[in-house]
């Protein structure tokens, strides 16, 4: 199992779907163009059967049959290539995370020093890459287009993250939010198929909130019209919404009775806007979370030690540590640590055979190298925690297996 | 890799098919539009009003029927198609693990309303950290968030990396000659030198690169012999009329790849004189959490759901993680040898006389009365002599 394995499936779901889509598309493209030529050639056929029939009536009917050939060639060439281009997104984000997977693979036998040395920069610039794609899709994922923009932009990443194919989605949102519906109903109607398999009640709400209006307006007879055109198919358990619905029409508008008064309050267009965001989510992405929380959730849990919470303990460097995240690890458990794992609090450095652990005579434990550091300086220890002054003399080494 | 191959392959077909059925159509319809317009225009030739002779009537009729064939073969033939475009996506689905948060049932929780600003807050932090000031006024802007800093001292480091990445040692070799006495046992100003004889080399000839040499590289000949060597030796490979050069050399001459080099020493001996972290502790806890998450999957392969999730409700994640060199080991941790276990404040680190370390737990376990045997030598001692000590 690798970290491809369990953080990518997104990155080339997601334009698989869209690839998916096109494919459909086109299939529907080619149908109606076909089933067009098909009439065309049908009309002829019938033509040259109806005797008698004068060569320029067949003339005109040829001419009409090149021009509806040469649309479909117009049509079927344009789908195709949609198609192909669509499959090349995914076919550059492989290209991408094969990337990462041969600069893992790379062997780092000794005599090739500067090569292994490349492949853990290259290793790490594709890490950078990575947080800036969970970042962009975050961004995306919680309605912040125009910051995924940015950052997509600054760093050159429009083709590894979703940016363009959300820009759709930011429109429709843009237009929920000053309480137009066309393009969401547009967007249910393209989705209707894959939509219903999710159990989506997305163009329902959106057909609820319009016969809103128009109570808000007091149209309430062309109510009336609208709901009998779109309430009539309705679904099992929709049936209690559309009696409140109804209900409405009995009262005026700025009423104090619920559930009318809050039927009838501004703030559904925000709950609208939020809902779209969520199934267009869930329409293309497998996953219910974005990964930025998920690998940051599990990275704090990873480095949480019980140090992390004690001022005194603190470390400037450890994420779990410092403000903001800080709040965040502490409702995480701990790393699972089996083998000790020891740092001199002073330098930084792994404390082993090379540098021992020394033990001060308060019983704070140092490494060998620092204390000699500082004894060269200073002549005498000064336990950077206590302020106490030992000399070196009392200072004892500690055995840690 | 495996998993990388295995889509490429699906992918690549599913490629060809459709650059061939494209082709294809092309062909087809165009050969059926010529044969169309080449009938026109044999009726086009007798006058307009004559009578269409039966047996002209009968080419008429064998041609509409065959574009009427020829048209819904070529939606029949897409329509085929559907069986290798769906196995792209089945061969994504085997080789990824699609719902990667299943093994982090926390992680709802940090996207509530409480603890979302929380996580924002760090994204912000990261964003002004590297140096992305106008993404992260945009995304303080959409996000609403309050009380970030927009400046701090490592965007700087950060702008001096960046340049170096782009080829331009000037900014970080300033910053290091003003800190050259810290620097002295850091590999930084040799690197940086050696970048800039080369950007010198390229740009205005190998002459001003060893001219360049001559200045700066003696200081460094000590420590960095046998790299000294290899630079000045690439040289020669810089003028224009050089062939290509041995293996050994080429990392030396391609620019892009010794400015990535550069830029990570440079925010990693920086940091380290600075005693900054060189991570964001956003991107420090993402990479910890892109080593987990495998490692997560890995476990739950072996174990039914709900054990995982009764892991989860331990104070401990349920097994160790390497998270490598550069990923982790922000704090010491100090487990009991005995128990295998962490050490905490009810039960510290204990150094017994001879010198060992264990916890007073396992002290308490192992002591017989007064009397106490190191598990490691053979010193006897009293348990009264053990000392707690302190690691962090």
């Amino acid at each position: 199992m690798n970290e491809l394995k369990s953080l990518e499936h997104a990155t080339l779901k997601v334009p698989y779907e869209v690839f998916n889509k096109r494919y459909r598309n086109a299939q529907r493209v080619l149908d109606v163009e076909a089933r067009q030529v098909g009439s065309g050639a049908s009309e002829l056929d019938a033509a040259t059967r109806k005797q008698p029939v004068t060569t320029g009536e067949i003339d005109s009917l040829l001419g009409g049959m090149v021009e509806k050939l040469t649309t479909m060639k117009r049509k079927a060439s344009e789908a195709i290539t949609e198609e192909v281009q669509a499959a090349y997104v995914c076919k550059k984000r492989l290209e991408h995370l094969k990337e990462q997977a041969a600069a893992l693979a790379e062997p780092s036998t000794p005599q090739v020093k500067a090569m292994s040395y490349t492949s853990q920069t290259t290793l790490n610039q594709w890490r950078k890459v990575r947080l800036d794609r969970m970042l962009v899709d975050y961004f995306l994922r919680n309605g912040y287009y125009d910051s995924a923009n940015k950052l997509a932009d600054a760093r050159g990443l429009r083709e590894l993250t979703n940016v363009d194919i959300y820009s759709a989605a930011a429109e429709v949102e843009a237009e929920l939010y000053s309480q137009r519906t066309a393009r969401c109903l547009q967007w249910c109607a393209d989705n209707k198929s894959k939509l219903r398999k999710l159990n989506s009640n997305m163009e329902f709400k959106i057909r609820i909130q319009e016969f809103i209006e128009l109570v808000r307006e007091d149209k309430r007879l062309e109510a009336v019209r609208y709901a009998k055109k779109h309430f009539s198919t309705y679904e099992e358990d929709q049936l209690k919404d559309i009696q409140h619905c109804m209900g409405m029409l009995a009262f005026p508008k700025d009423t104090e009775v619920e559930p009318y008064r809050s039927l009838l309050q501004g703030v559904r267009w925000r709950a609208l806007v939020l809902q779209f965001r969520w199934e267009h989510a869930r329409l293309l992405h497998p996953a219910r979370l974005p990964a930025l929380p998920v690998a940051l959730q599990l990275g704090l849990a990873a480095l949480n030690t019980p140090q992390c919470y004690s001022e005194s303990t603190r470390v400037s460097t450890c994420p779990a540590c410092q403000p903001p995240l800080n709040a965040l690890a502490a409702t995480l458990p701990h790393a699972h640590v089996s083998h000790s794992r020891l740092l001199c609090r002073i330098s930084r450095a792994p404390l082993n055979e090379h540098n021992h652990p020394m033990v001060l005579p308060n019983g704070q434990v140092y490494g060998e190298k620092a204390l000699k550091e500082m004894m060269k300086e200073h002549g005498s220890i000064i336990c950077p925690k206590t302020k106490e002054v030992f000399c070196m003399k009392r200072v004892e080494k500690v055995y840690v297996m | 890799m495996d998993s990388c191959v295995g889509v490429e392959q699906d992918l690549d077909k599913a490629l060809t098919k459709f650059n061939s059925l494209n082709d294809h159509t092309n062909r087809v319809l165009q050969d059926i539009i010529d044969q169309v317009e080449e009938l026109r225009k044999e009726i086009a030739k007798q006058p307009e009003s004559t009578l269409l002779s039966p047996a002209q009537a009968m080419v008429v009729s064998d041609l509409a029927s065959s574009v009427k064939q020829t048209v819904f073969q070529m939606s029949t033939e897409h329509r085929e198609l559907h069986a290798t475009v769906s196995r792209v996506g089945k061969s994504i689905d085997r080789h990824f693990i699609a719902d990667y948060a299943s093994v982090a049932p926390k992680a709802e929780s940090f996207c509530n309303d409480t603890n979302r600003p929380i996580m924002e807050q760090a994204i912000a932090q990261h964003l002004y950290r590297q140096g992305l000031e106008d993404v992260g006024d945009a995304f303080v802007a959409e996000a609403k968030i309050t009380g970030v800093e927009r400046t701090c001292t490592f965007a700087l480091l950060q702008r001096c990396a960046a340049a170096l990445a782009e080829g331009d040692p000037s900014a970080a070799l300033h910053w290091a000659e003003r800190r050259a006495h810290e620097l002295h046992t850091s590999p930084l100003p040799f690197t940086l030198h050696r970048m800039q004889a080369f950007k010198l080399a390229r740009e205005k000839g190998v002459g001003a690169a060893i001219e360049y040499a001559r200045r700066q590289f003696p200081a460094h000949a000590a420590r960095h012999e046998r790299a000294l060597q290899a630079a000045v030796c690439a040289l020669a490979w810089c003028t224009p009329a050089a062939g290509p050069a041995p293996p050994i050399y080429q990392h030396l001459l391609d620019p892009k790849a010794l400015g990535a080099e550069a830029a990570e020493l440079f925010i990693k001996e920086a940091c380290a004189l600075l005693r900054l972290a060189p991570l964001s502790p956003l991107a420090g806890g993402v990479l910890a959490g892109a080593r987990v998450l495998p490692a997560l999957h890995d476990i739950r392969a072996k174990m039914t759901h709900p054990h995982v999730i009764a892991a989860w409700s331990d104070d401990e994640l349920p097994f160790e993680v390497d998270l490598g060199e550069d990923g982790g080991g922000y704090h010491s941790v100090f487990a009991c040898p005995i128990l295998r276990q962490q050490a905490s404040e009810q039960n510290p680190p204990m150094r017994l006389l001879c010198g060992h370390v264990i916890s007073r737990d396992a002290l308490n376990k192992l002591a017989m009365g007064a009397k106490l045997k190191c598990p490691y030598c053979p010193m006897e001692q009293s348990p009264a002599e053990a000392r707690q000590i302190y690691f962090s």
